[in-house]
């Protein structure tokens, strides 16, 4: 899974050096455009609903990762 | 800057933001003199009041008129306007509909009466999806955008293909297969009574699809056959059939034999003159299909429907993804004639022993035009298609032309005719303030026959003749210009200077080039 979300976000953000401790910090091209497409492809790619909270609270790798298990593991009740 | 983007919302997921500079929302006060081109994208604002967001959208034909007045004449491509998101309360409310479509009345008239004002008919991108695919609330309320972020992809497709129609840029000729293609049943086994074709299903279904390729014909778009069977029983269904639509004189050529597709389609694109990657393969058999595709990869080679009824759908497709261009220029028009020219000219010149006398029998005759409003377009167009024969294939929009001739720079063009037809414009030379050829370029239909150096020899003497001596000159290579790489050695340039970049000439006048005497070439 963590290697998913980084390969998607190399694809989204068009950058190569991703690893689990990316941040919004070190990516120049996550900003709160490509942050949007970012969440959009996420929800596709792991079939999922972000709710805006959650969107707003991804700004790092880790974060996206926790989010992510978060909702599957409840089953997609969001809790 | 390329774009410059006047919007009221977000819309750089869709439009991207490398080289693109963005208004503030309903900004129109900053005008950015660097910008290329102007895009005019719009949405209808999310209200409950219908009387509002009509009031506002009455203010947008407006503003975008003033920014027409600010801009001169670079390039303005405005997005027709689409409520994304209907609610009305009642039935019978129609303030939105109709200040939505009073803005996109005005937009056509705008670009109807200024030819640097284009039409972007957004409906062609969201009648693909449901209301509820269009607009996604949950963005929308994030971050303004109420087109959803997750149609970005789809959007930056449509969007790539809509640039390269606005450019007059598209697949130049269809090749068919006939049996199951043009018509249901195999002609061979069914005979010319036999085969489907007329006004009931499934015959109705290729009739339909026969009309919209002649009306596809009739933009310019040239029409070959490549099928397996006798080419005596085509002529006669062609000739005879009483409910086919495309006959004998739709097609610029085909090549009706037992050979293998591929290597036909490559005799069709040599006849012709034109590439590979200009040309689109329709067939019926995947596994006609896939040899093509396999042999011919610059060939574009979609899947064709599973059943007759879905032709229509197809040539939609077809349409949107390789034939659409913004609009035709009378050029675009005539040109099954010209190819058609273009095929009889080589089957005559077999007939002839030596080259000079197959030339001296074609009558060419040749009309040197200096650029003006009227063959504009056409120039703008030529430098955006010709690969061939282009020495540095500098692509020009039509305004970049109009500047060049108002900074001094003589651009003539060619009209070539000979006994088989009409060619129409086919040639374009750029000479900058200080005679330097900027670029040279000609049709690939008229190539082959020496007209190039007569062109560039007849305007140099031109030249000459006002007294100019000293001509300059650049070769730029590219995929596809290689066949110009010793053009103007061949002329008597020098080189001055090369790199891997371009080649630098230089020539010095002492008298008039010499031109065949079988060019019968004039000044307009």
């Amino acid at each position: 899974m963590e290697q998913r979300i980084i390969e998607i976000m190399k694809e989204v953000l068009e950058e190569q050096d991703i690893d689990i401790n990316s941040t919004q910090e070190t990516l120049k091209n996550w900003n709160s455009l490509s942050h949007l497409n970012l969440a959009s492809e996420l929800e596709d790619a792991f079939d999922v609903e972000l709710d805006p909270a959650d969107i707003a609270e991804m700004k790092s790798v880790r974060d996206i990762v926790r989010i992510i298990n978060g909702i599957l593991n409840n089953d997609g009740s969001n809790g | 800057m390329r774009y410059f983007v006047f919007r009221n919302q977000t819309v750089e997921p869709f439009l991207g933001e490398s080289d693109r500079g963005y208004s503030a929302y309903s900004d129109i006060s900053q005008v950015p003199d660097d910008a290329e081109r102007f895009i005019w994208f719009y949405q209808v604002p999310f209200n409950p009041n219908s009387r509002q967001v009509a009031d506002e959208v009455a203010t947008y034909a407006d503003k975008l008129g003033l920014v027409s007045s600010l801009i001169g004449d670079r390039e303005l491509w405005v997005f027709s306007l689409v409520n994304l998101f209907r609610c009305p309360l009642t039935g019978s409310d129609t303030l939105i509909d109709e200040a939505v479509d009073a803005f996109n009345a005005e937009v056509r008239k705008m670009a109807r009466e200024h030819t640097n004002i284009k039409l972007i008919d957004f409906t062609d991108f969201t009648s693909r999806y449901a209301s509820d695919e269009l607009v996604n609330w949950k963005f929308y309320l994030m971050s303004q955008t109420s087109l959803s972020p997750k149609l970005a992809k789809d959007f930056a497709a449509w969007f790539a293909r809509k640039e390269e129609e606005l450019a007059g840029k598209r697949k130049k000729c269809l090749v068919l297969d006939l049996d199951n293609t043009l018509w249901g049943g195999i002609l061979g086994e069914d005979g010319m009574t036999g085969i489907q074709i007329g006004d009931d299903y499934p015959g109705n279904a290729y009739r339909y699809w026969q009309q919209a390729l002649l009306e596809l014909q009739q933009t310019g778009v040239i029409l070959t056959a490549c099928s397996k069977n006798n080419e005596a029983d085509v002529m006669e269904v062609w000739e005879k059939h009483p409910f086919m639509v495309l006959r004998k004189e739709h097609f610029s050529a085909w090549r009706i034999n037992w050979n293998d597709k591929a290597t036909n389609i490559a005799a069709l694109a040599t006849e012709l003159n034109i590439g590979l990657d200009s040309m689109v393969f329709i067939d019926d058999n995947p596994k006609e299909r896939a040899l093509v595709k396999q042999a011919l990869p610059m060939v574009s080679v979609p899947d064709f429907p599973q059943k007759p009824f879905g032709l229509m759908t197809f040539f939609r497709q077809l349409v949107n993804d390789h034939f659409r261009i913004y609009a035709t220029t009378d050029e675009d028009r005539h040109k099954t004639a010209q190819y058609k020219a273009q095929a009889q000219r080589a089957a005559a010149r077999s007939q002839f022993a030596g080259f000079d006398s197959y030339l001296q029998s074609l009558d060419i005759q040749i009309s040197v035009i200096e650029a003006d409003d009227f063959h504009v377009s056409r120039i703008a167009q030529m430098t955006q298609k010709t690969n061939q024969f282009n020495l540095t294939t500098h692509r020009l929009t039509e305004q970049e032309v109009r500047q060049h001739v108002a900074e001094g720079w003589k651009i003539f063009c060619m009209r070539e005719s000979d006994r088989f037809g009409d060619n129409g414009i086919v040639g374009a030379m750029f000479i900058t303030g200080s005679n330097h050829i900027d670029n040279l370029l000609l049709s690939c239909r008229v190539l082959g026959q020496g007209i190039e150096q007569a062109f560039v020899a007849f305007v140099l003497n031109h030249l000459y003749q006002g007294g100019t001596e000293t001509v300059t000159a650049t070769y730029r290579p590219s995929a596809k210009n290689a066949q110009t790489a010793l053009f103007y050695e061949g002329l008597g340039f020098e080189v001055t200077a090369e790199d891997a970049e371009s080649k630098q000439y230089s020539m010095k006048m002492t008298g008039k080039l010499p031109v065949k005497a079988y060019y019968h070439i004039k000044m307009e």
